[in-house]
């Protein structure tokens, strides 16, 4: 039976969760070599990526990623968190870290389509508007943060595994780890309210977590807040999570292949 | 004992108040609450497949009226977008221009514009010459809101009750503070572009009633500013309050099952 820990997103409960997690299991190299072989018989002729979200929405591909205060927000709003000193203000830090990427930008260092080249062709309002949502995100970690106590250290990246021969990288989003002599705990954020599809989610972002650690040792429980709905989702470490994790992430590779090869026919 | 205040001053201060005098927080009426919704819920027949979703505009008749008109949505989005520049420290000269370009650039906003293009040339006319009183009003009101107080504009929130059976969504515009102090410390502010009404209090009711559900802790105050008219109105939020709103929503939850 692989359970999903439902719970409120309070200092108690997850305290709780996160003391009472069982030990992880661990992917060794059958494990990834079957998961590689698995992707390999699913051919791409681009690069494929699969996360969670692919996951959620079923494979189905979305409308193509592009900038917005949205989803620029966790990029930065992250990075200023980083910045933290006792005095740290998050708007202040938010402003270092978005002059930082236009000084980037200004010296050539910015690739186009990347975060610095789309900040520098907007004027001050839009940027001040960036900068808005950005902020709400950096005292989200903050809250985060200290319902989480003095353990928790942030996850500046999220993690990433290339399976090797099939064009395909995944990622596991995750912001905080809770790291004791047990093993670790990881915890990632997302807006609005858990959907149906929030377990599944989970659950792929717990194997992808495990591929990335290079002992392949499953984190002992993953953890999704979503502080909008005040709600926390978890699942264990367990090889029956990181199997069906897998599993779904397989399949939604197979229906992306699927709405490639009707939209080139 | 809540208390209604008329009092003129900025609506920064009004929100901090004094804080040696805050209360400690309380994190057990929240639970209280939900179980009141819940048999609510129970009473008024919705189901997880058929739920009952509420919003702080289903409290307004005004808006409810207002969202017939495009124009009214026009200026409420401004409106909240400016505040977000001025709580940033940045009070656009012409809201309108400024902003439509900003939206333009982000791409984000595409039925903005395009609510925007069509309208007429005295609507749009009329358009900049509100939002510029507007947002006039609304930066000499505000005051100075400093970093320190973590500020966070347009807080959205979904909170589930009874399983998912009833769906409580709330945008709050400025929201100062923590849940996570040891005493009261959360301030939500509501901007509304139109004259406060008998109908703005039990928004106000709410959003704290939100607030408490989603972290578990009562806010301290809840306040709402009309950028029409400047006026501002601030309640201390206590068990009581949080009492009416829940029976704001068994009035309205008995409405919408008659319906």
């Amino acid at each position: 039976m692989s359970a999903l820990w439902h719970r409120r997103c309070t200092a108690t409960d997850i305290a709780d969760l996160i003391a009472l997690a069982p030990a992880g299991d661990r992917l060794d190299g059958e494990h990834r070599e079957a998961f590689a072989a698995r992707l390999r018989s699913l051919p791409t002729m681009e690069p494929r990526r699969l996360d969670a979200w692919t996951v959620e929405h079923g494979g189905h591909a979305g409308r193509g990623f592009a900038w917005s205060p949205t989803t620029a927000r966790r990029s930065i709003g992250t990075l200023a968190f980083a910045r933290r000193l006792p005095s740290w203000t998050a708007q202040n830090a938010v402003r270092d870290e978005m002059s930082d990427q236009l000084a980037n930008f200004a010296r050539g260092y910015s690739r186009l389509g990347s975060l610095g080249h789309w900040l520098a062709g907007l004027d001050t309002v839009a940027l001040s508007l960036v900068e808005s949502e950005a902020v709400n995100w950096a005292l989200q970690l903050l809250d985060v943060a200290e319902l989480l106590g003095g353990g928790a250290t942030l996850a500046t990246t999220d993690g990433y595994y290339h399976v090797a021969g099939a064009q395909t990288t995944v990622r596991a989003r995750r912001d905080f780890t809770v790291t004791g002599p047990e093993g670790r705990v990881v915890l990632r954020i997302r807006s609005g309210r858990p959907g149906k599809s929030a377990g599944p989610g989970l659950r792929a972002d717990l194997v992808a977590d495990a591929l990335a650690t290079p002992d392949g040792q499953a984190a002992r429980r993953f953890i999704g807040l979503w502080p909008e709905a005040g709600l926390a989702l978890a699942v264990d470490g367990t090889m029956e999570n990181l199997r069906a994790g897998a599993r779904d992430l397989v399949r939604a590779a197979v229906v992306q292949r699927r709405e490639r090869l009707t939209k080139a026919a | 004992m809540s208390s209604l205040t008329l009092v003129r001053e900025t609506v920064a201060a009004a929100l901090r108040g004094t804080p040696e005098t805050r209360p400690q927080r309380d994190d057990v009426t929240a639970a209280g609450l939900r179980a009141e919704l819940a048999d609510l819920v129970f009473a008024a027949g919705a189901t997880i497949e058929h739920p009952l979703v509420l919003r702080s505009s289903s409290l307004r008749s005004d808006v409810q009226l207002a969202g017939a008109s495009a124009f009214a949505r026009l200026r409420g989005l401004y409106v909240t977008a400016a505040l977000r520049l001025i709580v940033n420290g940045c009070v656009p000269q012409n809201p309108f221009v400024e902003l439509t370009s900003a939206f333009e650039r982000l791409g984000t906003d595409s039925e903005l514009v395009a609510l925007v293009d069509q309208l007429s040339g005295d609507d749009r006319a009329r358009l900049e010459a509100e939002l510029r009183s507007h947002v006039s009003v609304l930066s000499r009101e505000l005051g100075t809101i400093a970093p320190s107080w973590r500020p966070r504009t347009m807080v959205r929130s979904t909170v589930l009750v009874a399983g998912g059976a009833l769906e409580l969504r709330d945008q709050v515009d400025l929201m100062v503070g923590t849940h996570a102090a040891s005493v009261a410390s959360l301030a939500l502010l509501d901007v509304t572009t139109s004259p406060l009404g008998p109908e703005a209090e039990r928004v106000m009711r709410y959003h704290a009633l939100v607030s408490t559900l989603r972290t578990g802790s009562l806010p301290l105050r809840t306040a709402m500013l009309s950028s029409a008219t400047g006026e501002r109105w601030t309640i201390d939020v206590t068990p009581e309050l949080l009492q009416r709103a829940v029976a704001d929503i068994a009035a309205h939850s008995t409405m919408a099952v008659a319906a």
